[in-house]
């Protein structure tokens, strides 16, 4: 049957390339891969363009919707320092003024189509992404090659948008506690790696962006051959890839550098911050140094978070929540980075106990999964939840929309979400005493500590 | 335009108890919801809090099981459970992998039929409880939203939050928690509703086993008052150090889901600030830069709920940014609507709608909503004929009727020492201010 299918593609491809104008707008059809496991797959259609447009097709007839989400291999990774932010500012240029759209008209012809919009940045992608009623699909395809191929950079849109992104920075950064821990803990846990600054940027970097810094930026990175359009929803396949044929396969692909990134050195010793902001009680935030997303042990280093921080039953959050009464809040993470990243925890205080008392009840818990298994209960109590959490991210065509895109721009592996699930499955607990000997390890570790300001009207009383 | 799909289905329970059910076979996955007819502002007005405090603890105990036992049964089912507690309303949130439904609905009717309300357990979460409130004063825009509600519904049970504050909780006792429960989680105040992967028998089955857990009891009676405004321009001022931005609401009452103007009303507002084009986004974010975002909204309640404007310039744009809004508001009031903009509005809800029912949950929580605050029948299920009915006329009646320019309040969170006199003359006609610490209770 699935050989069927995919003959049935590559006719289906054959027949659309008799029309195409140039080898930049011909199609190939790359595959079929499953999206899902058991009676619930789906089958996920990849194919590349002439001009190296990758496109990922999941028909989802479920309702009368559409997403489109294209996701571009630029992140912050990419930038220089003294020009960080600028894939963020992206963020916002992208939906200013193009070729033939004037300002403000991108957003208003989604809104009048009754579509859902917006975008992401992150360290090593970022994604826009259109959900639209099904019959008006080839709006989305219209304004995002416009705006691959036509955007225009000059300075009051760039001015007007490094204002709005200063806010953004006040917003997440300078005035949250939470955000501002956060870019410190990279800051200092990675040295030469791109990771050390924030997506967002320095704020003295956001202020300095010039239209031709944007212009450069665009030029390299914003190309078809850079970018992957996944289309999911309730649409026809050849409709689909008529109109991208006809909207993209002009765009021509462009010469992308060869990334000059330095790999951050094995770090040595522990690294402390110590801040200072006006809140009622410590925070704290680790920093292990983790593995990379696509690395065998990231898949069970993420089991055993589910151990130890998924849920209350988990148990740094009995312990530390519940029987200790030390935390209000407690959190656990492995960075889903391209490139070795931080496995974060966060912890904040309950009044009256320090980041100090914290940290000596969570390190006493990581000793001993470092010395003992943990109980198959808990092994198998971790394993359900992560499928939970799979099953409940696939309810709507936007969240299969940017599971595979997510997985096939980091990883090239569209369905890696649910190959990450069967992983889940086989993870025993030895090999979550292995990662946690292997990355819990207070060298390799940075250390933020938030105190409070004592300027509160509490404190003065 | 986008058309509803279909009807929620209608399941028959026992006792005449309102059911619903979205089926979806996509995922093997079921969710419901036991919803009551009441919330916090039905506590006793010295009882801030036992609302949810009661909802909390049935994960704390029950029939005989610990808390964690029963933590540890809900996760090696791949279930979860929440619970959550507004004004009017409260409901239980159940969701499983389909092939555990059994054991899951074992376990909740065990949870809401016999809770334990264990005296230690109640200490250790009142203690929780009031850690959290001392932390959600790290959140400025919840300082914003609280103190805005406070002010607003004044001496209404709309200005309590669920939460409680740092005075009441430690005033629940077990009797308070076994009080509440008494009266308010019995079958006749509850509305099940299922969606996911199960169909109209199993859903009635399921249902039928969870109104079994339930003691037997009335509706619990809705005796809410309707909420009044102070009059006047009034500014509240939570103050807190090192801003380097402020958190900024203005508004009044908005509206009653039962006005005839309410969908005028709501169409207007949407141009005013309920999109990403909307006036009060173009003027604040695109035109000036001032604010990441910038939105109009009308809350919807069992009583007339709130109108609100909120954004969050920079601390060096606040006073002129408050100007613009005020501006703003009174040409919206004053002016009305253009022909374009509803047009262009009247396309957009009736496009969009489709998201608003894309999923079995979203549709489920609709039909559960109509029943719950008591809307219109086809309050949803006619939304996009509604929106289409609407002529620019009633949109700007409705607007000039219901939002009032000479009664607003202001909340500011921002520092006070940096900003004050600035804000004040950016407000004319302002009758009062109120400078609160951000750490009060």
């Amino acid at each position: 049957m699935a050989i069927r299918k995919s003959d049935r593609r590559r006719e289906l491809t054959d027949k659309i390339n008799l029309t195409a104008a140039s080898d930049a707008a011909r199609w190939t059809f790359a595959g079929d891969t499953l999206f899902g496991s058991g009676d619930n797959a789906e089958t996920v259609s990849s194919y590349v363009l002439g001009n190296g447009l990758t496109v990922y097709l999941l028909i989802d007839a479920s309702a009368p919707v559409v997403s489109y989400f294209t996701w571009f291999n630029v992140g912050s990774r990419h930038e220089k320092l003294g020009k960080t932010g600028l894939a963020h500012l992206f963020e916002h240029l992208m939906f200013n003024e193009s070729e033939g759209l004037a300002a403000g008209e991108f957003d208003r012809k989604l809104e009048e189509n009754g579509a859902e919009s917006n975008a992401a940045t992150w360290v090593d992608w970022t994604y826009y992404y259109e959900s639209l009623p099904a019959e008006r699909f080839g709006l989305a395809v219209t304004l995002e090659s416009q705006r691959m191929a036509r955007l225009i950079l000059r300075e009051p849109q760039v001015v007007s948008e490094k204002e709005v992104v200063a806010n953004e920075r006040r917003y997440v950064v300078e005035d949250d506690i939470e955000g501002s821990i956060n870019e410190q803990l990279y800051k200092t846990a990675f040295t030469v790696h791109p990771y050390h600054w924030p997506t967002i940027g320095w704020m003295e970097d956001i202020q300095a962006f010039t239209p031709e810094d944007c212009v450069d930026f665009y030029k390299t990175f914003y190309a078809p051959n850079n970018a992957t359009v996944v289309v999911c929803g309730a649409v026809k396949e050849q409709d689909v890839l008529t109109r991208i044929r006809d909207a993209y396969g002009v765009i021509p692909a462009s010469t992308l550098p060869v990334e000059d990134t330095v790999p951050e050195p094995p770090q040595m010793e522990e690294r402390t911050v110590t801040m200072t902001k006006p809140t009622a009680s410590d925070k704290l935030m680790l920093g292990y140094r983790g593995p990379a997303l696509g690395d065998g042990d990231h898949i069970v280093l993420s089991v055993l978070n589910e151990v130890l921080f998924g849920g209350r039953a988990s148990r740094l959050y009995r312990k530390l929540v519940i029987e200790q009464e030390l935390a209000t809040q407690l959190r656990g993470w492995v960075s889903t980075f391209r490139d070795p990243g931080l496995y974060e925890m966060y912890a904040a205080a309950r009044a009256g106990t320090t980041a100090e008392q914290i940290l000596a009840a969570l390190e006493a818990e990581l000793d001993i999964v470092k010395s003992e298994p943990v109980t198959e209960a808990e092994l198998s109590r971790a394993k359900a939840r992560l499928e939970l959490s799979a099953l409940q991210g696939m309810d709507t065509t936007s969240g299969k929309a940017e599971q595979i895109g997510f997985y096939a721009t980091v990883l090239g592996d569209p369905n890696a979400s649910f190959r990450r699930l069967e992983a889940y499955r086989r993870v025993t607990a030895g090999d979550l005493r292995r990662v946690a000997r292997t990355y819990l390890l207070p060298r390799a570790r940075t250390r933020i500590i938030v105190k409070p300001e004592a300027v509160t009207a509490e404190a003065a009383e | 335009m986008s058309k509803p799909v279909r009807e929620t289905t209608r399941l028959t329970l026992a006792g005449g108890i309102p059911g619903y059910l979205e089926p979806s076979h996509a995922l093997p996955l079921v969710s419901f919801t036991l919803a009551l007819r009441s919330g916090a502002a039905h506590e006793p007005e010295d009882r801030g809090g036992v609302a949810r405090l009661t909802a909390r603890m049935f994960r704390r105990g029950a029939a005989g099981m610990t808390s964690r036992e029963i933590e540890e049964a809900v996760d090696a089912l791949g279930g979860e459970i929440a619970v959550d507690v507004g004004g009017s309303t409260m409901a239980f949130h159940g969701t499983v992998i389909r092939r555990n439904l059994d054991p899951f609905v074992d376990l909740v009717t065990r949870l809401l039929g016999s809770p334990t309300f264990d005296e230690t357990e109640l200490g250790r979460l009142r203690r929780e409880s009031l850690a959290e409130l001392a932390e959600v004063r790290d959140n400025d825009r919840s300082l914003a939203q609280i103190a805005f509600r406070r002010a607003l519904f004044a001496g209404h049970p709309f200005s309590r939050g669920s939460s409680g504050t740092i005075s009441s909780i430690p005033k629940l006792g077990v009797g308070d928690l076994r009080e509440f429960y008494a009266k308010h989680w019995v079958r006749g105040n509850a509305v099940l509703g299922f969606s996911g992967d199960l169909d109209e028998s199993l859903a009635t089955s399921v249902g039928n086993k969870l109104l079994a857990a339930l003691p037997e009891g009335p509706r619990v009676a809705d005796d809410l008052a309707e909420p009044t405004v102070k009059t006047g321009r009034h500014l509240i001022f939570v103050d807190k150090p090192d801003r380097t931005q402020t958190q900024i609401i203005i508004g009044s009452l908005g509206t009653s889901a039962h006005d005839e103007d309410h969908v005028p009303l709501a169409v207007a507002n949407a141009i005013f600030g309920g999109t990403f084009t909307s006036r009060l986004m173009r003027e604040i974010r695109s035109k000036r830069g001032w604010s990441y975002g910038a939105s109009a909204r009308l809350s919807v309640d069992r009583r007339r709920q709130s109108f609100s404007m909120w954004t969050f310039p920079a601390a060096t744009d606040a006073a002129a940014c408050i100007a613009v809004e005020v501006d703003l508001l009174d040409k919206w009031v004053t002016a009305g609507i253009t022909p374009k903009e509803l047009g262009f509005v009247k396309k957009y809800l009736g496009r969009s709608y489709a998201f608003d029912i894309d999923t079995a949950s979203k549709r489920l929580h609709q039909a559960l909503d109509v029943d719950l605050l008591g809307l219109p029948a086809d309050y949803y299920s006619n939304y996009v004929s509604h929106v289409e009915a609407v002529t620019r006329e009633g949109a700007n009646a409705a607007v000039a009727k219901r939002i009032s320019l000479t009664d607003q309040l202001y909340v500011v969170v921002g520092t006070a020492a940096d900003l004050l006199p600035a804000i004040q003359a950016s407000i004319p006609n302002l009758e009062s201010t109120e400078v609160v610490p951000f750490d009060r209770d």
